[in-house]
């Protein structure tokens, strides 16, 4: 936190927190320890003061990104046996070390990766993998692979770091709410074009518009859903608004920003919000046929959004505040199939990135000697250990096995 | 007078009567012709069609239940010859069928066969491919405009038909079998699918089924064309199964690797379904427990046969139809009416629309509209008889999270609470802004590009620079960090100099724009005063009552209604229509607007 020069215009903000903001974090940090007899409330308090101004933003990539050609393990032979024709050759990778190279379209990454400011998590996945979009999607909104599970994870991580309700603390930019913020406490906010984040209507509607209740005990269920939803857009859409309409940027975000330019106005405008989701939607990657050219194309508008997201949150000064975390469904099946594409597979990385991630590799590399009878990987990380790394490490909430119900022992990507 | 006492008369029944009928729900025997009135014609209009004007709730509820099924479920006797056919453009011509995977195959067909999309490579000179590459987009587009063309056509059913089932159950269909034009890319083959969901969706579930997965647009969408002997592709095997008949969780992967194998050699060519034999594996198939030398057709039978596919099927309509909760008691007792009709979808229908749950308390007003149905309903209540082109009918709902002939994945739509976001609500008041209030800005999407590069690339033509420097992006890394700043996607635009991207879909959108028919850009033909003088409306709260009642289907808060009232009052200057008759049109959409406005205005 050496950069308080950036934060000129809301100093008061800073100041009232304090100078003494790393003492209090480590007293936080012991705090952790201490049994579960002091209760629940004293753990989210605590897990608040070490990091109040740590930001969490998810980068969804639908559709099942094939993680072996974004990250292709051109050292293991095993890869270009599986894929005579789709494997990258050696020599059309960014190279980052004597086994990995990035596709040739991720720049960005490359650069985030040899910066050390990008962790790649080996071979994340789940016990009885679902190959359906919908269901493994839903298992990784929830964390809760083969059981059912109501709320999403990034919604109850949500709910402890803030339990109770407070506007505009999670942010889903997307055009339907995603599982994955669904939340006990919060209502999230959700929203796609800020410019239309706005109830259009003469000046004398306006106090009829703000004056919508709602009922402590409707009878209809939809109604009181409907009425609350109302409540919350009243509450965001001002400020959400605002806050694109004054941000100008130098900064290129490529071709499909993923609505992390959005974030970044939230971020600069001092929004309250600790949990952003979005990402690349409608099953974009699932490259069943004619892979290469696409598969590369859409990669390097993910490595372009997020090198550029990267650059203006150094620009506005809040680089040391924000961690990403880019995930998908699943990966793809290790041989290509006869069309020039993949189908649908099992494990896959998880990628983080951030000025206070340390860079490089975690977990275990996926055997690719060893798949199971469908020719899948066999994953080597619980994909919620990389939940539970953002929930402990960044966010610091430390009963993760609490949120997990089981204990994901976190990497140490933030240490 | 009379029709707004027995409309608010309904209304106050059905609050009071909440608790009443609450042993209703999950009886799924008839209700009889003593318990219809006109609520519940009401509620029926909603559901099963678009919605109604208060003249046609009247209408329905002067019917016995029996009668009314008569005429909207059993509807093959129900006139309608009044709706036009499609009005097609004419942009179709046979060198872009079949249409190339990509840009970049496009491109590689040309080079290597000299030709691509009927359009010869230039002998010499620069971008030689240039022609070839603007074909390519020309078609893009012009698929796309027409499909929005198609829409437009759709919803005027929607709106004027007399059997609103058949166009409800299409709207069902096509999120259920859903299909996207930008992968299937032919405005022909979604009329085509779009024609057997109208055709089929209140028929034979089997029947439409086989004509789902035989569909060109299907086998389009689901790659099942790359689906061949000794390479079978997974994907349409597992949505037939996942999404349209079972559900997730009862098949196994195995399941799925061995119907795959049954499909293979489904193509089609054209608009047209083609079984390729040589192509197709006739090997020994093990499906669910079953073994032979099964083919595609004889998979989707073993599927049927399952008792879940039913269930999944029954279960899907009813949530559609009725609500969200569906006990598993009822769930079964649906799928047994399915079965026992050998897969008919009208006496399932006649089951839901005639049985007690339809018409119990948590079936009433609980519904969240989709954003077709919350336009086409609004219209419908409005007693326009055709869709306004302002705003544009497809902007506008995608603006609300659902495009005709666009659903975001293979799943469709999700329904209910997932339509809503504090940012959509807003949306949908906003809608309901662009339509008593049109835009003066308003610019016709199907002839101004919402691509801003189109626009700017346009512009730098016509003012004479040449091809290189018109297409290059600007603007953007330019603010400082210059190159470094500027995302490798855009830095890299263009290098190739056999032709140029950016130009062909200027020039792409030129060529499609001339072709498509323009879609007619008349406001909505509102007259709200009208409606307020012929229903002899005379006070401000006769009024409010009146539009409440005719818009909403639950009663509205008394704190909002009594606003609504002062409101009026101020923008009149008079509690007294009498006094107000020469400017009632303003103030009244103002209040509609308010009205709209309100988040129970999502419910049906």
């Amino acid at each position: 936190m050496n950069n308080d020069k950036y934060f000129g215009r809301r100093m008061s903000r800073r100041s009232l927190l304090g100078a003494g903001l790393g003492a209090i974090g480590l007293n936080g940090v012991r705090m952790l320890g201490v049994p579960l007899a002091l209760g629940q409330v004293a753990q989210a308090l605590a897990a608040d003061e070490a990091s109040k101004d740590r930001i969490l933003v998810v980068v969804e990539l639908s559709g099942g990104n094939d993680g072996l050609n974004t990250l292709v393990p051109y050292g293991n032979d095993m890869y270009y046996k599986h894929r005579p024709t789709l494997g990258i050759k050696p020599d059309k990778l960014r190279k980052i070390d004597d086994h990995f190279g990035w596709n040739s379209g991720m720049a960005g990454f490359e650069k985030l990766y040899k910066d050390g400011k990008l962790a790649v998590i080996h071979g994340c996945g789940y016990e009885q993998p679902s190959f359906s979009h919908f269901t493994s999607m839903a298992y990784m909104h929830t964390a809760a692979p083969n059981s059912g599970e109501e709320y999403g994870w990034v919604g109850r991580l949500g709910d402890v770091l803030q339990p109770k309700s407070a506007p505009n603390f999670i942010v889903n930019i997307d055009a339907t709410q995603s599982l994955a913020v669904k939340s006990h406490v919060h209502v999230p906010v959700v929203f796609d074009e800020p410019e239309r984040f706005t109830r259009k209507g003469s000046f004398q509607e306006k106090p009829l518009f703000d004056a919508i209740a709602v009922a402590d005990n409707d009878p209809n269920p939809s109604r009181a859903f409907l009425r609350t939803a109302a409540k919350s857009a009243i509450d965001a859409s001002a400020l959400v608004r605002d806050a694109w309409t004054r941000y100008r940027t130098p900064v290129d975000y490529g071709i499909a920003p993923m609505g992390l330019n959005k974030v970044s106005s939230l971020i600069d405008a001092g929004m309250p919000t600790r949990l952003y989701y979005t990402g690349y939607r409608n099953n974009a990657f699932d490259t069943h046929v004619q892979q290469p050219d696409l598969h590369g194309r859409l990669l390097t508008y993910v490595s372009d959004a997020i090198m550029g997201f990267m650059r203006d949150l150094e620009r506005i000064g809040k680089a040391d505040n924000v961690a990403v975390l880019v995930m998908s469904e699943f990966g793809r099946r290790v041989p290509e199939n006869a069309n020039l594409g993949t189908d649908h597979g099992t494990a896959n990385y998880m990628f983080m990135v951030g000025k206070h991630v340390k860079g490089g590799h975690y977990g275990k590399p996926v055997d690719l000697a060893n798949l199971d009878s469908g020719d899948n990987m066999i994953h080597t990380t619980d994909f919620r250990r990389a939940y539970a790394t953002l929930t402990k490490g960044w966010m610091g909430y430390a009963d993760t096995a609490r949120m997990f119900k089981s204990d994901f022992e976190p990497f140490p990507i933030f240490a | 007078m009379w029709k707004i006492l027995i409309l608010i008369g309904g209304l106050s029944v059905s609050a009071l009567s909440y608790a009443a009928d609450s042993n209703w729900a999950n009886d799924l025997t008839p209700i009889s012709a003593q318990d219809w009135n006109a609520e519940r014609a009401a509620h029926l209009l909603e559901r099963l069609g678009f919605g109604a004007t208060p003249e046609e709730v009247q209408r329905f509820s002067a019917l016995t239940p029996e009668a009314a099924m008569k005429v909207l479920v059993d509807f093959q006797g129900t006139e309608n010859s009044h709706l036009a056919p499609f009005d097609e453009s004419g942009v179709f011509d046979p060198s872009v069928d079949p249409f190339p995977e990509s840009r970049p195959a496009t491109t590689t067909q040309a080079k290597q066969q000299g030709e691509a999309l009927g359009v010869k490579v230039k002998p010499k000179g620069n971008r030689k491919m240039q022609p070839v590459v603007n074909k390519f987009f020309y078609w893009l587009r012009a698929s796309r405009l027409e499909t929005d063309r198609l829409a437009y056509w759709w919803t005027n059913r929607m709106l004027t038909t007399q059997r609103p089932l058949e166009e409800k159950m299409a709207l069902f269909w096509h999120g259920h079998f859903a299909n996207n034009e930008e992968k299937v890319r032919d405005y022909r083959k979604m009329q085509r699918q779009l024609a057997l969901f109208q055709a089929k969706g209140t028929g034979n579930f089997r029947e439409l089924l086989i004509g789902a997965a035989q569909d060109p647009a299907m086998l389009a969408f689901l790659d099942a064309g790359v689906n061949v002997k000794g390479a079978p592709n997974e994907n349409f095997a597992r949505e037939i199964m996942e999404l349209f008949t079972m559900g997730v969780g009862n098949y196994s992967e195995k399941d799925i690797r061995e119907a795959a194998r049954a499909f293979t050699g489904w193509n089609y060519e054209g608009v047209e379904f083609k079984k390729i034999d040589a192509k197709h594996d006739d090997g020994e198939k093990n499906v669910l427990g079953r073994k032979g030398n099964f083919d595609g057709v004889q998979v989707i039978d073993i599927i049927l046969d399952q008792p879940v596919t039913a269930e999944f099927v029954a279960g899907k309509i009813y949530r559609y139809m009725v609500r969200q909760e569906l006990s598993d008691a009822t769930k079964k007792q649906l799928a047994a009416v399915l079965r026992d009709n050998k897969y008919e979808l009208a006496p399932l229908l006649k089951t839901i629309f005639m049985s007690k749950d339809f018409y119990s308390a948590p079936s009433l007003a609980t519904r969240i509209k989709s954003p077709v149905e919350l336009a086409v309903s609004t219209y419908k209540k409005l007693g326009l008889n055709e869709i306004p082109g302002v705003p544009d009918f497809n902007d506008a709902t995608e603006a609300l999270g659902q495009r005709l002939f666009r659903p975001p994945t293979v799943a469709g739509w999700a329904q209910g609470k997932s339509w809503i976001t504090p940012g959509l609500l807003l949306e949908r008041g906003n809608f309901a802004r662009d339509l008593l209030f049109p835009n003066i800005n308003f610019l016709p999407p199907d002839r101004y590009p919402d691509d801003e590069t189109i626009r700017i690339v346009s512009a730098k033509i016509d003012q004479g620079l040449d091809i290189t420097t018109a297409t290059k992006p600007e603007g953007k890394g330019m603010g400082g960090g210059g190159e470094a700043m500027m995302s490798m996607a855009n830095s890299m635009a263009d290098r190739d100099e056999d032709f140029n991207t950016r130009y062909a879909s200027f020039r792409g959108w030129q060529m499609a724009t001339e072709k498509v028919k323009p879609i007619l850009r008349r406001t909505a033909q509102l007259d709200l005063a009208g409606i307020v003088k012929s229903q002899k409306l005379t006070s401000t709260t006769q009024v409010v009552d009146y539009m409440l009642a005719r818009f909403l289907r639950t009663p509205a808060e008394s704190a909002d209604r009594t606003r609504f009232i002062e409101f009026l009052n101020n923008e009149l200057g008079t509690d007294k229509v009498s006094e107000a008759e020469t400017y009632l049109e303003e103030p009244l959409r103002l209040l509609l607007h308010l009205i709209m406005s309100l988040p129970e205005y999502q419910l049906g």
